[in-house]
């Protein structure tokens, strides 16, 4: 992990909430005058898209005289490698669970067994001696889950 | 009193007092596992409230908030890693004094710290909280306006990261409550044509993604930290009475402080940790031991952190203005069993007004058993394989949002939000703010069109009445206060490099 914001990931992220600011502005213009009281349903979301613009203006003139001077310097935990493709790839796991289950490709305890036992097998970084401890993990936790939310909550799960 | 003593006779029946113990043991379980929070718990126990009875709800809520706060000073004082923010400056004594074989000492010395500071705290919830609800309902749409533009103005500028980054943060969790129907004239707004926007952002995806889901993920990256192996035996924990009326005046401080901080809008138990930290060094006469492994510099930040708690639950009940991202997340839980937080809260629901001063008393109380007789167990709780519990998390986020609405639209946001909890993290953005920011902004909006509905469009109020002139001038305050200590800062340094 980094000691210092990455002053690019911060104008970024600006630039892109200023265009989110600029797309709620924009929607706001189609909303009709105020006609009983005097602010009206635009003033709110106009005044925030402006002063949120301003104040990531703000942040990123803060962080352009950072651009050539920063240093990426790991300080946190110096024995311990970050992993960042690991939380990448669950990630994508997670979307793909999630869509599996929307589209109703799987129900759930065979979608959350894979999906379970995947995220934990990379976790443990593809230990194949671990896998059928993960693999019989997710088994229980799935089931467990399933019978929890639908016999005790009465909660149809896909 | 009467209404005291009937809510605290309900909590001793077998089901709340089972949910109070839940409660307690899971908030210390989760809140001494570095990187899980008691915001983080509380989050994805909202879905599983959504079933429960309103009293056994909160009390369960209130009761995890309290484990959580006094949990994580185990991680803090073991291994140097809090447990939650609020324990970060436990690590300056704790963990030294842990080093040099006193770890039993150290943790007896903050358990019970929490247990005083949440006990004093308690008697201050109780004794302000009805006076100041009847004060409150006297309080018109002006005063509800500025007080919740305080709110947020004192979590930007008081919590971590820059003060334009919190005014950005909380400016980004009120325009995501925009899209659907306007609150005040029922005019659609910013659905561009999405028709699950009509009914807007609930609040449970927003929240289990931006505290719950961002978090998951930044702990994989560190999926390789792994706790160095420490002991901790039984014996050597309990103080003394002499170690009492030594530190009475430590406890009494820190406990004050902590209340007061937490009483206001925003602040979270870390800040009244590192007030009642400060003052029990600048008050000490040795100094220089703090940061050693000295007794009092634990005592003050367990105190502290604890007794904010109870001063936090002072305006949700009263004025439904949360003092801190978990009171936030509680006042999201009212809002979810169809209460209305806020004054006539005492009038129309006494049992849950009541239910969250005694739940809090009860769970301190029972924090206090547990942690002395089972700390030594709780403390293997820190060596879980991570792999198993991230895991698990996230499994239970995915299928506890889906639970509550039956949608895997709501999913879909949750995900979403995680990425964006995820930037804001990466970028040093409190995420205070943010969740503050979505669950008061309609509050505001609709305060400050019936106000000016009131008057004709002129804000003249906000300026004549006495307790929004002196919120707005608090705001104002909050506002200028860091702008100015930066420019002071700054002055220094070059006094300072002209000097050299």
């Amino acid at each position: 992990m980094q000691n210092q914001v990455n002053p690019k990931t911060e104008i970024f992220v600006c630039i892109g909430l200023i265009v989110f600011s600029a797309i709620v502005y924009w929607a706001s213009l189609s909303l009709p005058e105020p006609e009983y009281e005097p602010l009206g349903s635009a003033a709110l979301p106009q005044g925030l898209a402006v002063l949120m613009s301003v104040l990531c203006v703000i942040v990123i003139l803060r962080a352009i005289p950072r651009l050539k001077t920063f240093e990426v310097k790991r300080d946190i935990n110096p024995e311990v490698t970050p992993r960042p493709m690991i939380s990448v790839t669950v990630f994508i796991a997670t979307l793909i669970f999630v869509g599996v289950l929307d589209f109703g490709i799987l129900n759930f305890v065979p979608a959350g067994t894979i999906y379970l036992s995947l995220v934990g097998f990379l976790m443990t970084h593809r230990d194949v001696k671990k896998l059928p401890w993960i693999v019989g993990f997710s088994i229980v936790l799935t089931v467990s889950s399933f019978m929890l939310f639908t016999k005790v909550f009465y909660i149809d799960l896909p | 009193m009467e209404p005291f003593v009937a809510s605290l006779t309900y909590l001793f029946q077998p089901w709340p007092m089972a949910l109070v113990f839940i409660g307690v043991i899971s908030g210390i379980v989760i809140g001494s596992i570095p990187g899980l929070t008691t915001t983080m718990l509380i989050t994805l126990t909202l879905p599983l409230t959504f079933f429960m009875d309103s009293v056994n709800a909160i009390t369960l809520l209130v009761a995890m908030y309290v484990g959580g706060i006094s949990g994580s000073q185990i991680a803090a004082t073991l291994l140097r890693m809090p447990g939650t923010p609020a324990s970060i400056m436990t690590t300056f004594d704790g963990y030294p004094m842990s080093q040099s074989g006193r770890s039993e000492r150290a943790l007896g010395l903050g358990i019970t710290s929490s247990f005083i500071g949440g006990i004093i705290s308690f008697i201050f919830l109780a004794l302000l909280s009805p006076p100041l609800a009847k004060l409150a309902l006297t309080f018109g749409p002006w005063e509800y306006f500025t007080m919740v533009l305080m709110a947020l103005v004192m979590l930007a500028s008081l919590s971590q990261g820059s003060l334009i980054k919190g005014l950005i943060a909380a400016c980004l969790g009120m325009m995501v409550h925009l899209p659907g129907v306007d609150p005040s004239i029922g005019q659609m707004r910013l659905t561009f044509g999405v028709e699950s926007l009509e009914s807007g952002l609930k609040l449970m995806p927003v929240l289990i993604g931006a505290f719950a889901v961002s978090q998951i993920f930044k702990d994989i990256i560190m999926i390789d930290a792994r706790p160095p192996a420490v002991s901790v035996g039984r014996t050597g924990m309990w103080l003394s009475y002499r170690d009492l009326k030594k530190y009475a005046v430590n406890f009494g401080r820190s406990s004050v402080i902590g209340t007061w901080v937490g009483i206001l809008p925003g602040i979270g138990a870390n800040i009244a940790a590192m007030l009642s930290y400060s003052a029990a060094k600048n008050s000490s006469k040795e100094p220089e031991k703090f940061g050693t492994g000295h007794e009092p510099g634990v005592i003050a930040a367990e105190t502290a952190n604890n007794a904010s708690i109870g001063g936090a639950l002072v305006p949700l009940i009263t004025m439904g203005i949360p003092g801190s991202v978990v009171d936030a997340i509680l006042i999201g839980a009212l809002i979810i069993h169809n209460l209305e937080p806020g004054p006539l809260l005492f009038t129309t629901n006494p049992e849950i007004a009541y239910g969250v001063i005694t739940a809090y008393l009860l769970g301190n109380l029972i924090m206090f058993g547990i942690m002395m007789f089972a700390v030594v167990h709780i403390a293997k709780v820190l060596y879980v394989p991570r792999a198993y519990l991230l895991a698990s998390i996230l499994m239970f986020c995915v299928i506890g949002v889906f639970a509550v609405g039956n949608s895997f639209w709501d999913v879909w946001i949750m995900l979403l939000f995680g990425v964006v909890g995820f930037i804001m993290e990466r970028i040093k953005m409190p995420l205070g703010p943010f969740v503050i920011g979505f669950v008061l902004s309609p509050i505001a909006e609709a305060q400050l069109r019936s106000g000016l509905m009131s008057t004709e469009g002129s804000i003249e109020p906000l300026f004549t009445r006495p307790f929004s002139a002196t919120f707005l001038a608090i705001s104002i305050l909050a506002l200028c206060w860091p702008l100015y200590s930066e420019w002071k800062r700054k002055k220094a340094e070059n006094v300072g490099a002209a000097a050299e």
